[in-house]
């Protein structure tokens, strides 16, 4: 099964009630890990499933299981509208195909899930840069945005 | 009294690859432009022609600073290998 689209977990939705996630700049760590075709990820996906699990890259071609560190932009309203952004996300020297990527938090216990991104097909990088850019920080397209 | 509505969305990444290099100060600066200002569809056009033009002016100074941060980078680069007894590839660095 490959990725059917993009998600905010359903669990993310009910920890941001319980106050789990920080996305503060000295926030919380949060990390985006790369995946096949073969990944299952959904709004159900509750956690990270763990290195190598559930279609997760290998560790090769420049990509290091359990993904990357993404850098926490300072939340901050659009008008009336809460958003949440990230630097974009670089893999130098990457040799590798991917599909879509599951960001989670790093910090609390169990690596709780966030976002699912799907990557609209394979993208690929042969010895070359392989980037993740989140979208334009605004109201109407950032990537996490309370309205 | 009916209460408003709210939302939580998510937004949609787009991923750019590259082989055989890695990205231009071009394209980190485009990238970079997204995160520092946006420019809305129906913004009002005189306002919007010059958050365009600002926009434009930024990404010049980016491009320029993000060449000469590779410049100086290479530099470093440069004394790092001399320092380690490499001349050959410290100058192949040098002449790029």
């Amino acid at each position: 099964m490959a990725f059917t689209g993009d998600f905010m977990c359903s669990s993310f939705k009910q920890e941001l009630f319980e106050g789990l996630h920080d996305f503060q700049v000295a926030g919380d760590s949060f990390k985006m890990a790369l995946y096949d075709n073969t990944a299952t990820l959904t709004a159900a996906t509750t956690a990270y499933p763990g290195a190598g699990v559930g279609g997760e890259l290998a560790a090769a071609g420049n990509y290091t299981q359990g993904g990357e560190a993404l850098t926490n932009i300072a939340p901050t309203l659009d008008g009336t509208t809460a958003i949440c952004d990230f630097v974009d996300e670089v893999w130098g020297t990457a040799t590798f195909t991917a599909y879509g990527g599951l960001i989670y938090n790093d910090t609390e216990a169990g690596d709780p899930s966030v976002i699912v991104c799907d990557f609209g097909g394979a993208k690929t990088a042969t010895a070359g840069d392989f980037t993740v850019q989140f979208p334009v920080a605004a109201a109407a397209t950032a990537i996490i945005r309370i309205a | 009294m009916k209460g408003q509505v709210g939302t939580l969305e998510v937004g949609v990444v787009s991923v750019k690859t590259t082989s055989g290099r890695g990205m231009t100060p071009e394209e980190w600066a485009d990238s970079a432009l997204r995160h520092i200002i946006h420019v809305g569809d129906d913004a009002i056009p005189a306002i919007r022609d010059q958050a365009l033009a600002y926009r434009e002016a930024i990404r010049n100074v980016l491009v320029l600073y993000m060449r000469k941060a590779i410049q100086s980078d290479r530099t470093t680069l440069y004394n790092l290998l001399l320092q380690q007894g490499e001349k050959e590839m410290a100058e192949l660095l040098r002449k790029l």
